[in-house]
């Protein structure tokens, strides 16, 4: 027979959704938190962005290339990494520190492991915190939104007054609002001093919601991280709703602890995986030296994540107990 | 009631608009059949011919005395040419018998039988000796499924009309223009197990053949003597991959769930293909073995889609052009489904007695990605329909774990392909589970032959 036909193992369809598509809805989710960042920061957090993006997926090419294993650039996964470094970064950070940074992403985090799908811990997370511990200065340094980002000018996040021992008037004061009462609406807005992307809430759940509407991710990880990062704030005297608010724990909770290959399977597992992130978070929070955990909250469940995939929680067949 | 389901599945594209309205066109005289002598699940069979008998249509020529095995019959009459290995939709190529046509009408049938008034014995024995088998693809013989022990009792038959896989259409077409022989052979297998309640289940982008359905049923109990004191029931599932899947019919229709490593009796319950009541029907009302079944033909590189009629080893080749003709654009060919049908490489292969159907893919349809690394988003775990987490199996038998791939529910696989259908990174997983259970069960092989079991 002249033509030869394509065997294959069954089955011979495949659903239209790959790799590439899903990390674009991660990439669409973001675009509005980031589009807001660069409104309140301006031109250098514009830079920062697409410095870290630029860098993360030369990085990622040039490693791959070097070790000779497949390009993977069309999976957008580093676009992915790069965009999310930037929004958990001040927008202050020089641009070197960011290349460090997505170095530290690409290709310790998540290339010397075998890259997308083999890392253990989320790649954007590991650049955050190796900045974090190497240039502690740098990354958390703060400034308020439309003013020069100048070292005269900087000022403090609104976790940290707290943490300084400062009231919810000083909170108010810091974000430029008459009273206290305002605060919680303005952090929902998002009109304060921060890291980029981690401003608005609410831009960061329309994101959310439009990874959850197209189901991209699940609701397991954010919600029990949330609800625990609440509910142990409330236990240990602290405002709810004030943790909730301020800070990088939404942002977290839908965009880092979601990452499909660093987090748990099972829905008991992710539930494990939120509220341990929460817990830590918030103990670092009230008795920790830094003002903020989140990053640190998430990496350490990440190294619990292989454990929590045991957690099978249903199986066909299995509640009537084996064949006999 | 809402239309009722099982957990887990997905939605590939239906494609049935293609041969859903073809009837099912009779092509009963091919020049020759090759019928393979292993189309069942069960010991292979010997041959009772040599080459240059004459066979008469009907006339047993392969069986065995294996437990599990069932005759195969010539099905046109003719003159064995040949006894030979040929290619087989099994990918290996199996002993056959090669039977040239002669022209003879002639038929060698078994007396009718009435079901309904003989012993269980001699029907089980008649199914038997038909030859029947799981038409719906898997092959199991049919009166295995009708012999369960005493320990267990069954209270449901359920005919399988749900007919999940994409593209095929002749379990719609087998309802819609038989459904009296169907409705009869569902009353023999209620008889044969001495169980009262018969559910023919179908997916709800079938529901236009309930009315007829209903009909049939009306019909049947209304008729002398034999329909009385069974209760027939026609009930619409969800359209739902792999809604047809025994173990997925079973919970839908009973909310029962098979338990790991066990099979649809030990929860009461038998599943029956339609087209394998229609063969039941038949062995008794005209005394036929299974020598003809329907099959779909389509696909993108099928010019004319339809449903057709004929003789079991008739080759796929001989019905080409003059039966249904294949565009230039052929790029696979599949026996059964997209979903988990195979592909072979050629179109000389001969319909069996589980082929329901020839996928004829055209460039276009016949995708093929090279297999990336999984990125455990889980969309696998929500598609398994045996609630089975596939990306775990994946990454233990990646690592060759058997023993993890057995803790996770590797044996309770069924292959159903809807992981592989919806995982972003084009994992291999049906591929991976299928080599694995192999594998696995060597392993547990092993393992009992040192515990001088």
């Amino acid at each position: 027979m002249a033509k030869s036909y394509l065997l294959s193992s069954s089955p011979h369809v495949f659903e239209n959704i790959d790799v590439r598509r899903l990390m674009l809805n991660v990439i669409l989710a973001l675009l509005p938190a980031a589009a807001y960042g660069v409104y309140l920061f301006g031109v250098p957090a514009a830079v920062l962005i697409l410095t870290s993006v630029a860098s993360c997926v030369i990085l990622e090419l040039l490693f791959r290339r070097l070790t000779g294993a497949r390009d993977n650039y069309r999976d957008l996964s580093a676009v992915v990494t790069g965009l999310l470094l930037a929004l958990v970064l001040p927008p202050s950070t020089p641009p070197w520190m960011v290349v460090l940074g997505a170095l530290a992403s690409i290709v310790v985090a998540k290339e010397f492991f075998g890259g997308l799908g083999h890392n253990p811990f989320n790649p954007a997370l590991i650049g955050r915190a190796i900045l974090l511990m190497s240039f502690p200065a740098a990354i958390t340094t703060w400034h308020r939104p439309f003013e020069a980002l100048t070292d005269a000018a900087t000022t403090a996040t609104p976790l940290n007054i707290i943490k300084l021992g400062g009231t919810m008037a000083d909170v108010a004061a810091g974000m430029g609002l008459s009273s206290p009462s305002q605060v919680y609406l303005g952090l929902f807005l998002g009109n304060r001093a921060g890291c980029i992307g981690e401003s608005s809430i609410l831009l960061i759940l329309v994101g959310a919601a439009y990874l959850v509407i197209t189901g991209t991710i699940g609701l397991s990880v954010p919600l029990s991280l949330l609800a625990s990062t609440a509910g142990l704030s409330a236990l240990l005297g602290m405002d709810p709703l004030f943790g909730l608010l301020s800070g990088g724990v939404v942002f977290g909770a839908f965009f880092m602890a979601t990452d499909y290959v660093t987090t748990p399977l099972p829905t008991a597992g992710k539930i494990v995986f939120g509220v341990g992130a929460g817990v830590i978070l918030v103990l670092i929070r009230r008795f920790g030296g830094f003002p903020e955990g989140v990053t640190y909250g998430i990496l350490v469940m990440n190294a619990f994540t292989p454990f929590l995939n045991d957690l099978i929680s249903r199986k066909y067949g299995f509640v009537k107990g084996g064949a006999k | 009631m809402g239309v009722k389901t099982f957990k887990g599945g997905t939605h590939p594209p239906e494609r049935k608009e293609a041969a859903k309205d073809a009837p099912i066109e009779s092509h009963l005289s091919p020049k020759q059949v090759v019928i393979h002598l292993n189309q069942h699940t069960g010991s292979p069979n010997q041959p009772l011919v040599k080459v240059g008998d004459a066979v008469v249509r009907g006339q047993k020529i392969a069986s065995s005395d294996g437990r599990l095995s069932i005759p195969h019959h010539a099905s046109i009459c003719g003159v064995v040419k040949r006894i030979e290995p040929r290619p087989q939709s099994n990918l290996l190529d199996g002993m056959a018998v090669v039977i040239e046509a002669n022209g003879s009408g002639e038929t060698a049938f078994m007396p009718p039988l009435d079901p309904f008034s003989c012993t269980r014995e001699e029907a089980i024995q008649r199914i038997k000796e038909a030859g029947i088998v799981g038409m719906g693809g898997a092959g199991f013989p049919t009166w295995m499924k009708l012999s369960p022990p005493p320990t267990k009792p069954i209270d449901v038959v359920i005919a399988n009309g749900a007919e999940c896989e994409p593209f095929l259409t002749v379990d719609y077409r087998t309802m819609l223009e038989n459904p009296g022989p169907l409705v009869y052979g569902l009353a023999v297998c209620l008889k044969v197990l001495n169980v009262t309640r018969g559910v023919i289940a179908l997916e709800d982008n079938k529901a236009d053949v309930v009315p007829v359905l209903e009909k049939a049923v009306a019909e049947f109990q209304a008729g002398p003597g034999a329909g009385k004191g069974f209760e027939l029931e026609v009930r619409v599932l969800k359209t739902k991959y792999p809604q047809g899947g025994e173990k997925m019919l079973i919970t839908a229709v009973t909310g029962r769930q098979v338990p790991s490593g066990g099979l649809p009796m030990d929860v009461g319950t038998v599943v029956q293909n339609v087209g394998s009541l229609q063969a039941i029907a038949e062995a008794f009302l005209e005394g036929k073995p299974l020598i003809d079944r329907s099959f779909t033909v389509t696909g993108g590189a099928c010019r004319n889609p339809k449903n057709l009629r004929t003789p079991i080893g008739t080759v796929v080749s001989e019905l080409v052009p003059q039966v249904f003709d294949v565009s230039e654009d052929l790029a696979r060919i599949v026996f059964g489904g997209p979903m988990m049908g195979v592909s072979v490489p050629t179109l000389d292969i001969p319909v069996q007695k589980n082929t329901s159907g020839v996928l004829l893919m055209d460039s276009r349809e016949a995708v093929f990605f090279e297999e990336g690394d999984c990125i455990r988003c889980g969309r696998c775990f929500k598609a398994c329909s045996c609630r089975l987490p596939p990306a775990l199996m994946n990454e233990a038998l990646l690592a060759d774990d058997y023993a993890k791939a057995d803790a996770l529910g590797l044996l309770d696989c069924i292959e159903c392909g809807a992981c592989s259908y919806v995982c972003p990174a084009r994992v291999r997983l049906v591929q991976r589970f299928r080599v694995g259970k192999i594998g696995l069960r060597a392993i547990k092989a092993d393992q009992a032959k040192k515990e001088g079991k």
